[in-house]
This record gives structure tokens, sequence and C-alpha cells, in this order.
């Protein structure tokens, strides 16, 4: 049995692999190349370029922004000639305007590959381009911390607004059965992320209970408009710190029985987490034993927090909570995907990674269940895998898109994580960058 | 060996939550301990001194005895023949027993925790960092007291042989505060003893069973009776302690005024007392947090908030006033106000509580005096909701708009009051730390390394922290200790710590025999 997914798995990989877009439209081409090359090869280079990005949107001038340029490559022991040249600007007035705007500039095309628009509304377009060309969307709404309780009432009315926003668009767009409609029923158009640290400024990893009740007074309004608006709601995962709270959230709200028909939603299981397959397992147990109708939607994902858990665990002397082997979170990756694919009808399975092996062996893992491949969702990330959802698309798959919206300054948070992702020697996207071949990208963790 | 800090507990996790709450459980049912004056092997009365809950004042929490001048002359009196002998143990006897009472602390820390929890009202997290940080103080000195005896190298030449090496004082009077009951007076009393000395402990009368506890401990792990004894009481066992001809050093943590009493009286050498004391004061602060204006606020807010309202701003190093850059004042005003207004006020046994009742009464009413000047002089921008009737709560509040002379500026308040004052730039948020008498901890929130060195530079602050809280420094890895009027003395859970408690004594010796050296 394993040994035919894996012949699948191979099969299959190369038949997505083989559909990437000719031109690839990686970022990295896209990007201000020498830059991230740069930055991707020298550890200080990377430092002062995630430095530079992180606090682009307090500087307040041009000037301003050439001084820290400055002061962060003043750090860098050897100066490649580009970086020279630049701290040569740097000590006129007229050379900081120049390059203060230069790089301004540079951060602004990034944050664009990565952030599709700065609110809903203005993010439409794209959006609607999107599900033309075979990707839906999952739009998630970026903010700086939530740190009082009016910041956490503008971010659930942002929220609110993006529901509405996308409810009333999408009724013009085309009809696409294949991003619409799984085996169990239909699947909604409007799709919307929320983050509970967000919708709570009392979230506190010693007290899970309480930033869930505050959080959960704002989530209920969402989930109940989303039902009225036959919308999606997905909860997302952050750190360890705010787990239990996010995941008694789910499992409380959702069996309220006004929300009992609806509407669609769904929770986040992160791979690179050490009780992962207990949370699975906690997760399936209450999808198989609630009342509510509409299965609920799980997305696995790798993880996005996996310096800071390592950081916060050394700093405490724990054990970290984290895979620390890439290839451990990989193997579980395609572990918890078979036992997510279990769960069928009670949950539905969206597997969420710009790694092609694991994409591939979930689709061929869906195979082998006898379902097809609509009940099955892929998701990438907006600026990292937009050229895998062409390919996932163009394979006749469903492909969701996790589209971030905000300005520059609730976004920065997010891009430096993305940044840092792109630039990691250990990611699928640099080896496929650095044109590593098909075999070594589909071979077995 | 290598030091290792003792991991706090993670209390994210349900079960480590349920095994505290179950400790205090325990505890309850046996409340009030008694905490007996202990001087050497004797145990005297435990009465005339009580601990209370400060959550519930009605709640005795331990019942203690009352040490006065007499209790301390004895204590002295044995401590100088627990020198004798303790003083005398090659250091790694001595760090055998600091570490063995670091062993049953680790055995007992949820209890511990527990008992800072009812006694001082600490919450749970920093009544867990408080028991982990005794123990630090323990395994660090005893590592500290090995390397001590190796002594320092000194230049050679030929013909001669110089040696330099450290020797004990003799008595170690400590007088520890209340804030943290386990970890200060732990940290000063290892100090003491891993350098060979003998210490008389006499503990605030605020928390007596934490440091019975601690000297349990000690005596279980292998400290001789003698070599360290216990004095639970008021003042007068303190200054008895501080004028007594016999002791040699003072090693005191605690208010400006006591301080420099200390500092005072210990400078007296009547007839009869062949040294001169040595003290070693660690005193109060006015810390300032330096806010810039290319700072990150989303991690600001919550630095600020933590180190000005963790444990009602009842640590040395909290943070008492934010200095912010006039671009950024309003936005950092507004959330900091917002960040406050939702901090929970309660009992330190719940995990929700940020804010716990302080200590007594006599704090709760300075503290709020405070708060009435600031509203006079100025105007509280955010407070916390309303806080329960029973015990010494204050609620949480951020005073802005104060003249620079107010005494919200000036004095400090060791509780939850934060002043906010908005500064034209880096220089003049500098020149105003500066003109404060107090150095203990301060903060940067800048993201220009130009702007750290600039600050880091110009501060004369004991303990620096850039873009992250001010207070919970860690035993070997922030050596913490206070400059000007915060403190005299070598920073605690450092490389330089146990240098106060030693003398240092230099051999040479002439090798050379009939005009040949004989090395």
């Amino acid at each position: 049995m394993v040994q035919d997914v894996e012949s699948e798995l191979q099969e299959i990989g190369r038949s997505i692999h083989a559909a990437f877009p000719t031109r690839p439209r990686h970022p990295l081409r896209a990007l201000d190349v020498k830059a991230m090359e740069m930055a991707a090869q020298d550890q200080e280079l990377r430092a002062a370029l995630f430095r530079f990005v992180d606090v682009t949107p307090a500087c307040t001038s041009l000037a301003d922004l050439a001084r820290h340029l400055s002061a962060y490559l003043d750090e860098v022991d050897e100066h490649p000639p580009p970086v020279a040249a630049a701290m040569r600007m740097s000590h006129s007035k007229a050379g900081r305007a120049a390059l203060g705007a230069a790089a301004a500039a540079g951060v602004r095309r990034m944050a664009h590959r990565f952030i599709v628009g700065e609110t809903p509304s203005a993010a439409l377009r794209s959006i609607r381009h999107l599900w033309e060309h075979g990707a839906a969307v999952s739009l998630d709404l970026l903010g700086e911390a939530t740190v009082t309780q009016p910041e956490a009432d503008r971010y659930a009315e942002r929220c609110l607004d993006a529901l509405e926003t996308l409810a009333a668009a999408a009724p013009a767009w085309s009809e696409r059965q294949v991003l619409e409609h799984d085996s169990l029923g239909s699947v909604p158009r409007v799709n919307v992320s929320v983050k509970v640290s967000a919708l709570s400024p009392l979230l506190r990893p010693e007290a899970p209970e309480v930033g869930r009740d505050d959080a959960a007074r704002r989530m209920r309004p969402l989930l109940l408009r989303a039902k009225e608006l036959g919308a999606h709601l997905h909860i997302d995962m952050e750190s360890v710190d705010t787990l239990e709270a996010t995941m008694q959230l789910v499992f409380d709200l959702l069996d309220e029985p006004q929300l009992r028909d609806g509407p669609s939603s769904g929770i986040v299981l992160q791979a690179y987490l050490r009780e992962s397959p207990e949370q699975l397992e906690q997760v399936l147990a209450w999808a198989r034993s609630t009342e509510r109708e509409p299965p609920l939607v799980v997305r696995l994902v790798k993880g996005a927090y996996w310096d800071h858990e390592v950081v916060e665990a050394r700093q405490h002397g724990w054990t970290p909570p984290v895979f620390e082997q890439k290839a451990e979170s990989d193997r579980n990756f395609e572990q918890l995907t078979r036992r997510l694919l279990e769960g069928w009808p009670h949950v539905r399975p969206a597997i969420a990674s710009h790694n092609l092996r694991s994409v591939a062996h979930a689709v061929a893992a869906n195979r082998a269940t006898g379902r097809g491949d609509a009940d099955l969702e892929l998701q990438v990330l907006r600026g990292l895998g937009d050229d895998l959802a062409a390919a996932l698309a163009d394979q006749g798959m469903r492909v969701r898109i996790y589209c971030p919206v905000g300005d520059m300054v609730a976004g920065m948070a997010y891009l430096v994580r993305r940044l840092l992702e792109n630039t990691a020697n250990e990611s699928f996207l640099s080896d496929l960058q650095r044109g590593v071949a098909v075999d070594e990208l589909l071979a077995a963790p | 060996m290598s030091f290792r800090n003792e991991p706090i507990l993670e209390l994210r996790r349900a079960t480590e939550r349920e095994a505290l709450l179950a400790a205090l459980r325990e505890l309850d049912a046996r409340l009030p301990l008694t905490v007996p004056v202990l001087i050497g092997g004797e145990r005297g009365a435990a009465a005339g001194l009580q601990s209370t809950d400060p959550g519930a004042p009605e709640r005795l929490v331990a019942e203690a005895g009352q040490a006065g001048a007499a209790e301390a002359a004895a204590a002295v009196e044995t401590a100088q023949r627990g020198f004798a002998d303790w003083g005398s143990r090659p250091a790694a006897q001595r760090a055998e027993a600091l570490r063995g009472a670091a062993a049953r602390l680790r055995e007992r820390r949820l209890e511990l925790a527990a008992l800072q929890v009812r006694e001082c009202a600490k919450p749970w997290p920093e009544a867990d960092a408080d028991v982990c940080e005794a123990i630090d103080f323990l395994e660090y000195y005893a590592l500290e007291a090995l390397e001590l005896e190796r002594g320092r190298d000194l230049i050679q030449v030929p013909g001669e042989r110089n040696r330099m090496r450290y020797a004990p004082r003799g008595v170690v009077a400590v007088i520890a505060p209340w804030n943290f009951p386990l970890a200060i007076p732990c940290g000063m009393t290892a100090a003491a003893l891993a350098a060979g000395n003998a210490a008389v402990l006499k503990p605030a009368e605020q928390a007596p069973a934490s440091a019975g506890a601690l000297v349990d401990a000690l005596h279980e792990g292998g400290v001789p009776r003698e070599a360290v004894s216990l004095l639970p009481g008021y003042g007068e066992a303190g200054a008895a302690l501080v004028s007594d001809p016999h002791v040699h050093v003072i090693a005191f943590t605690g208010s400006g005024a006591v301080g420099l009493e200390i500092v005072r009286a210990a400078a007296e050498t009547p007839e009869g007392q062949g040294h001169v004391k040595r003290v070693v004061s660690e005193m109060g602060g006015k810390n300032c947090v330096i806010v810039d204006a290319d700072a990150d606020l989303d991690e600001a807010v919550p630095g600020i908030v933590q180190s000005a309202f963790a444990y009602a701003g009842q640590k040395c190093s909290a943070a008492a006033r934010v200095l912010v850059h006039e671009a950024v004042a309003d936005t950092l005003v507004e959330r900091l106000a917002g960040a406050t207004e939702v901090l929970r006020v309660g009992q330190a046994e719940e995990f929700a509580t940020e804010v716990p009742p302080v200590i007594e009464r006599e704090a709760q009413e300075r503290v709020l005096g405070y708060g009435e000047i600031a509203e006079r002089e100025g105007r509280v921008a955010g407070r916390a909701a309303p806080v329960p009737e029973s015990g010494w709560f204050c609620p949480p509040a951020i005073a802005v708009g104060l003249p620079e002379r107010s005494a919200v500026n000036r004095e400090e308040i060791f509780g939850p009051l934060l002043s906010v004052t908005s500064v034209r730039g880096i220089e003049e948020a500098c020149d105003v730390v500066d003109a404060l008498p107090f150095a203990l901890t301060g903060g940067l929130f800048s993201r220009n390394p130009a702007t750290v060195e600039r600050v880091a530079e110009r501060l004369p602050v004991g303990n620096l922290y850039v873009n992250r809280g001010i207070t919970g420094a860690m035993v070997g890895r922030q050596p913490f200790g206070g400059n000007r009027r915060s403190g005299i003395g070598a920073k605690a859970g450092g490389p330089d710590y146990l240098l106060q408690f030693v003398e240092p004594r230099v051999v040479t010796e002439n090798t050379m025999r009939q005009g040949i050296p004989v090395e």
C-alpha cells in the first residue's frame, strides 16, 4: 500500500513539476535580485536586510531610511561593491535621499509580491484575476499586534468588511466547478482567515480561557455573518502560546447551537509541532462527535513560527515544541496527511505546502482512498507558491492562495517572516531556484 | 562543569498549572506555618511576628519568632564558631553543600512557589521564576567558589614565587527584602557561604516563611547549623547585626533610606572591632524606558506594561518612567493606556491575574497617594478596571503631563504607577535619566544601532535592556545591580560578586638558596 502511494506520488510529482510555468514567476527573479542573492549567501547581510525591512514603516523620511540602512550595513564586516556604494551615498544629504528612495522602492516591491493589496476592495481585482486563472483565495488581514480593546474591535471590523466586500464581488466571478464543489457539496467562494490573537488583547499563555472568551465575543458575530453570506471563515493558528486558547475557541464556538448549520469553518494543524499527532486526534474526535453540519476544514501546514518557538524554548530551558530537523517535520507532515484523509467526511483536508513532495504525497494518498481530487484542497502562500498554484490549477486540482491584505506597517512582520523563509537554505523554494533535480525534490524525507 | 539556568515552568501547559494549584491546596491545609528563630541547632520561639496574605489580610500565612538585639548577638557568636569550621573547608565541600541546598529547593519548588503566592501575593509566573533564581544563585556561586579558590595568576620573575588567594572574611549579616522572598536572601546568603563565611539571615518581616524554607534547605543540603542562622523579626535585629563588632560584611537589599543608614552605621569602628566592615547595598531605582521614533511599538507596549506592572511594580528593576520621542508619543500613550486598562487586577493565585495586590496597607496608601499627585499635577491617561475590595490592591495607571520635578517623576514609588514624558529626542531623554539620583535599570526601544550605541554610552544605569522589558535579570546572563544611589556593590549573579565576601592575600616567597633559584 505504502509502496503504491510512493510510485503514484513520484508520477504525480513529476507531472506537477512539468506543469510549472516555463518562465518562473518566482519572487527571487523579480525582486531586487542582487540584494536577495547576497542576503541568501551572507548571514550578516541577511540580518541587515531584515532589520532594514523591519524598520521601514517606522522611518519618517528618506534620509531617516538611509541613516538606518547605513547603520545596519555598518555592522557588516565585508562590504560587497553594491553595499560599499550604498555606504558612500549615505555620506551626503542628496545621497541619503536617493538611497532612501531606492531602498524604500525596493521594500515596496518586495511587499507587493507578498501582500495582495492595502484593503480588501483594493485586492478585489487581483483576487478575481486569480479566480479566473483557476485559483481560489483565502484573505488574511495583516495587522499590528492587538494590545488594546479598540484595536481588537478594529480588527474585527476589518474582518467583517473583508467578508462583505468579497461576498458582494464573488457572484460576478465565472463558474468554476473545480473551485466550488467537492463530493460533499459546495465549497464557498468567499474565504477569510482570521487570527485569534488579533481579536483580543487578553491572550495569555498561562490563562488561555480569558483570551479565548474575549476573542469569542468578537468571533461569534463574524461567524454568524459568514453563515448569512455563505462564506467560509478559517481560524488561523499562531505560536504555541495561543494554541490551547485557539483550539478550545474553535471547538466551543462551533458547537454553539446557532452555528450548527453553518458557516463552513476551519482550523489549522502545524506539522512541525511534536504534539501535532495528538492534536489531530483531538480535532478528529471533535469533528466526529459534533452535531455540526458543515465538515470542519483542517488546513495542514508545516508551521511559520519555528524560530520563535525554538528561541523561546532555548531562552527558558525548555525542550522546543517543534521538530528541529526539517526531515522530521516533513515525515510527520506525510503521516498527518494520511491520518487527516482518514477523517473524511467529518473533516475536509486542506494541504498547505510549497514542498513538491508533500503536495504530491497528499494527492497520491487521497487518490489511494478511492476519492477524487475534488475532495482534496491544496493551499499555497501568495508570493511564494504562485508557480506551484499555477501548476496545480493546470493539473485540475483545487488550489487556494492565502492572500494577506494590509498596509506596509501592518504587513512588515509578515513580510520579514516570508523573506526569512525565502532565503533559508533548507527551503524547497531555494532548491527550486537553484535548479535542484526533480528526483531530489521528490525524495522521501 | 558549566552553569545552566534552572528552567522555569512551562505554564502554557495545563498540567503544570494544575500541579501548582494542587501544591497551593496542600500548603493551605498546613497554614499557618511556624518559623522559629533559629540559632545554630537551637530553635527559639515562633511567636511575636505574623505574616499574612496581602490579597486576603485575614489569612495568616506564618507565625514567626521575633528576634531582637539579644538574639542577634547570640546568632553572631554562634556564627563565629560556625565560621571556624565552615571557613576552613575546601571550596569543593562548600560547593557540594550549596548544590545540596539547590537540590532541596528543586524538590520543593511547587510548594515554595505556592508559599510566595500566599505570603507575598506573587503571581505564579513570578513566584516560579523566583524559586528558579534562588536555585540559580546556589549553583552559580558554588561554581564561582571553585573558581575563586584557584586564586589569580601574578607576574613571576626568577627567584621569587608570587601567589594570590582569597580568604573568607568571617561573619556576614544578610538583611533581605520581601519582594524576592526566596531569591534575594538566597543570593546574598549563598554568596557569603560559598566564599567560606558564616551567615546570619534577617529576612523582611513580611516574608519570614520563605526565608525559613531557605535556611532549612541550606541545613539539609549540608551547611552546618552554626554556619547559618535565621533571625525573623523587625528592624531591631537588623540594626543590632549592623552594629555588632563581630560582623565583617553586611549584605543588604532594600530601600535607599535603610541602605544609607547601614552604610553610616557600618562605618563605626568601636573599641574591640579589629576590622572595617564591608557593606554590599542594593537600593532602589527610578527606572526609565526610552522609546525612540523608530521603535517597534508592537514590542514596546507589551514590554513596558510588563516591566511596569508585573508584580504590581514591586521590583527594584521595574519601569517607573517612559521617555518617548514626541513623534510617537500620542500613539504610544494611547496604546499604553489601552493596554493598562485591560490588565487583570486580582488574587495572585489566579493564573489570569497580571497585577496582584501590593504587599501591605502602608504600601497601598503610599501608591494611592502618588496617584493623587499624578491627578493633581498631570493627567491619568489610563487605569485598570476596579480592583477587589479586600486586600491591598492598587489599580495600575499611566500618568502623563507631569512636570519634571513632580514627586511622581523623582521618587521611587514601588507600585503600579507609570509616568510617561514626551521628549524632543534621545539626547533629551538621556539628560532626564542623567539628572536622576538613581541608576539601576534602564530600557531603550530603537531600531537604529547608532542610537543603541549612543544611549549605552550615555546612561549610567547598571543594567540597560534594549528592545525588551527591563526586569527579569537571569543569573549568569544579566549580572544585576545598580550604580549611583541605587547601589554599592558588584553585580549579583555575576563573576565579580563573590569578591565582596573575601579578602585577597598575597604571598611572595624568595626561592633562592645559596644564590641558586630552587624552583
